[in-house]
């Protein structure tokens, strides 16, 4: 209640627009920490089975690359999981501490935080401190205007009890399992609680330089109450890509 | 409850990805560290540096093999992933012994994977799912 006061306070004398104040009339019941479910084992999170179980998403399918992108999406997966068998796994940006960005960054590899407040929701994953702002009933910002970011530009409006987000300007290089996109993509989100404990995120991504059809597929998270998102700085990176092989290597001494 | 994977099936899941990362790390890949073996190593820490991406302990131990001291590099998870295992930010200083279970780098170099830790008072932790449990004794 207090904060639509100070919404309509605010309305009042110019601050604010009508359409940020409708879509910010109530807080919808995201706020707080979430973790990725089903649960990923120890340390992830914080190991506690939701009251209601609910039945796991699907993996994440095969990005539907057009040709020869496809083709060659899967002879890098195949040379990858090779490398790694040897003992000598491939160059990751995540070896050389650059955040995932979107969508991988939804995953929630560690813990997230969503923050609700008038006109943006907020949300924070605790793997390299990332940040996305999701503008409320703001104008979408076109791809030609849209700087490539790690987290691209996201606005969101709340349809019923789904927020759904839209997202542009995710820079080439933040590739999600590789996968190779336009500066044209998109990526929509519809997140909605299944219940109280369980919110659930369909992503869809649609690129017509890249893709055959939409790309989709759900992720959920559970509700962590209380916990308190911890800090994340690479400070101490000791891998590094061995100068001869390619691969990620360990610093020894 | 925590799933714990038969011990039979270990093998299968590591070659397949399923704990030794894939998409769902957060910085790098567990391979270069030879997920088929365990050693078990008593030291002394020369070191214990709590950061991310990854908390490092040194530690001078004999080797399983030849006896022969060597200093060695213990790569733990990320703070975040100790923290919630158990562990805190200032249980262990230069001078402590430790018991260590490692799976030790492919290349023969002196580093290797925690598997589990025990401190000089008993106390036993884990290094969270993606480094995997420990399967010796």
């Amino acid at each position: 209640m207090w904060l639509r006061l100070t919404l309509v306070t605010l309305l009042a004398a110019g601050a604010v627009s009508e359409s940020v104040l409708a879509q910010s009339s109530a807080v919808r019941g995201i706020n707080g920490s979430w973790e990725a479910y089903p649960l990923r084992g120890e340390g992830f999170g914080s190991g506690v089975q939701p009251k209601t179980p609910v039945k796991a998403p699907t993996p994440v399918p095969e990005p539907p690359l057009k040709q020869p992108y496809l083709d060659e999406w899967r002879s890098l997966q195949a040379r990858n999981a090779e490398l790694t068998k040897k003992g000598l796994p491939p160059l990751s940006t995540g070896m050389a501490c650059i955040p995932e960005g979107m969508p991988a960054m939804m995953q929630a590899t560690f813990p997230m935080e969503i923050l609700e407040t008038p006109g943006q929701v907020t949300i924070i994953q605790e793997a390299f401190t990332q940040v996305r702002r999701v503008h409320l009933g703001a104008k979408p910002v076109a791809p030609e205007d849209a700087e490539p970011r790690f987290a691209g530009h996201s606005t969101g409006r709340w349809d019923g009890s789904t927020l759904v987000v839209e997202t542009v300007g995710i820079k080439e290089s933040v590739r999600f399992r590789n996968t190779p996109h336009s500066t044209n993509m998109r990526v929509t989100e519809r997140m909605r609680l299944v219940n109280d404990e369980i919110l659930e995120n369909v992503v869809t991504i649609v690129d017509a330089e890249y893709l055959t059809k939409p790309w989709t597929w759900t992720w959920m998270y559970k509700r962590w109450p209380g916990y308190r998102i911890e800090e994340y700085v690479c400070e101490d990176n000791r891998y590094y890509e061995d100068p001869a092989q390619r691969y990620q290597r360990l610093k020894v001494n | 409850m925590i799933y714990t994977p038969p011990m039979k099936i270990l093998p299968t899941l590591f070659a397949i990805g399923v704990l030794s990362g894939g998409p769902a790390l957060a910085h790098h890949s567990f391979a270069p560290y030879d997920s088929t073996l365990q050693i078990k190593m008593s030291g002394v820490v020369t070191g214990f540096k709590w950061a991310n991406p990854h908390v490092y302990i040194e530690l001078d131990a004999a080797d399983a093999k030849t006896g022969e001291k060597r200093h060695w590099l213990v790569e733990c998870a990320s703070t975040s992933i100790l923290n919630r295992t158990g562990w805190k930010f200032n249980m262990l200083k230069p001078g402590d012994r430790i018991t260590v279970i490692v799976s030790p780098l492919r290349n023969g170099e002196p580093a290797a994977l925690l598997k589990q830790i025990t401190l000089a008072d008993g106390r036993k932790f884990s290094n969270g799912a993606a480094a995997g449990r420990a399967t010796i004794e």
